[in-house]
């Protein structure tokens, strides 16, 4: 993708996650060296109140949002910044759906800024803005 | 048991070095299902090479922050800036500290303490490629550590 064939207002091409994994959510807590139960445990979901699917971890789900920043710029040297606020939990199972839309193009510094969003059901569980660099 | 952490703010991390193996770039785009890479890693895993190479792990910030893996501390905020892409079997050198701590109430998730630290990742010679702001929540039940 090219700078000047984008526009504010350009939608990028959704990532979809359709039913995360909760095996993936094995080998993430072990890159993660996180011990947080609730990404191993149903029990340990069910006894926090949350339901009885495990949960996905905040840095998986931030790496959606980024993958779909890569298939945009096709470059991940292209990924300057992206700020997220985390909204809401994924469980095992859901369907994750994430979009992005152009708010800002800045041809002189060669950068776009992307309005990002990602939701399981309509209701946003991530959202935040980024920035990422596309040739001339 | 204090319900003010604020004493944390400025705590700097022991630091450390962290390099990327293509192995584990490989394992990460299968746990996020992202596209084969190359040299360059997923950005994504810029905040995985700042905390293993912060000499910090999970449980040590949740110590400091005097909580447990299991009263379900959750990620708040995350922002990743880039200088330029990181590189498999580079090593970085990393650096970071707490940078604010704020309790706050809410009506449905009631007592809970934000907890923010930067982690910046530099190239041999000493070049700033990224930085990581991550905050953290912790919940506190009736204000005590959880």
């Amino acid at each position: 993708m090219r700078i000047s064939e984008v526009r504010v207002g350009t939608e990028l091409e959704p990532f979809v996650v359709d039913g995360v994994s909760a095996e993936k959510m094995k080998l993430m807590a072990a890159l993660l060296h996180d011990p947080n139960p609730i990404h191993l445990d149903p029990e340990a979901v069910r006894g926090l109140g949350m339901g009885d699917r495990v949960v996905n971890q905040g840095p998986a789900n931030q790496a959606y949002l980024v993958n779909m920043l890569l298939r945009f710029a096709g470059d991940p040297a292209a990924v300057r910044r992206v700020t997220v606020r985390f909204l809401g939990n994924v469980f095992a199972g859901d369907r994750v759906e994430c979009r992005g839309r152009v708010t800002e193009v800045d041809e002189g510094a060669g950068t776009v800024t992307v309005e990002v969003e990602e939701t399981v059901d309509g209701s946003p569980v991530m959202a935040g803005t980024a920035v990422v660099a596309l040739p001339a | 048991m204090s319900d003010d952490y604020s004493h944390l703010i400025g705590h700097r991390f022991p630091g450390g070095t962290v390099t990327i193996p293509g192995w584990v770039d490989f394992l990460w785009r299968d746990a996020v299902l992202a596209e084969p890479g190359g040299e360059a890693v997923h950005p994504g895993l810029a905040y995985l090479a700042a905390v293993q190479g912060s000499g910090v792990t999970f449980q040590d910030i949740f110590d400091l922050a005097e909580a447990t893996a299991e009263s379900g501390p959750m990620f708040g905020e995350q922002t990743l800036t880039f200088e330029g892409a990181l590189r498999t079997d580079t090593e970085y050198a990393v650096e970071g500290e707490i940078t604010d701590v704020v309790r706050k109430q809410g009506r449905r998730a009631g007592t809970f303490d934000m907890l923010t630290f930067e982690l910046r990742l530099r190239a041999p010679g000493g070049a700033l490629v990224a930085t990581n702001v991550n905050t953290f929540i912790f919940p506190r039940a009736t204000g005590e550590p959880a």
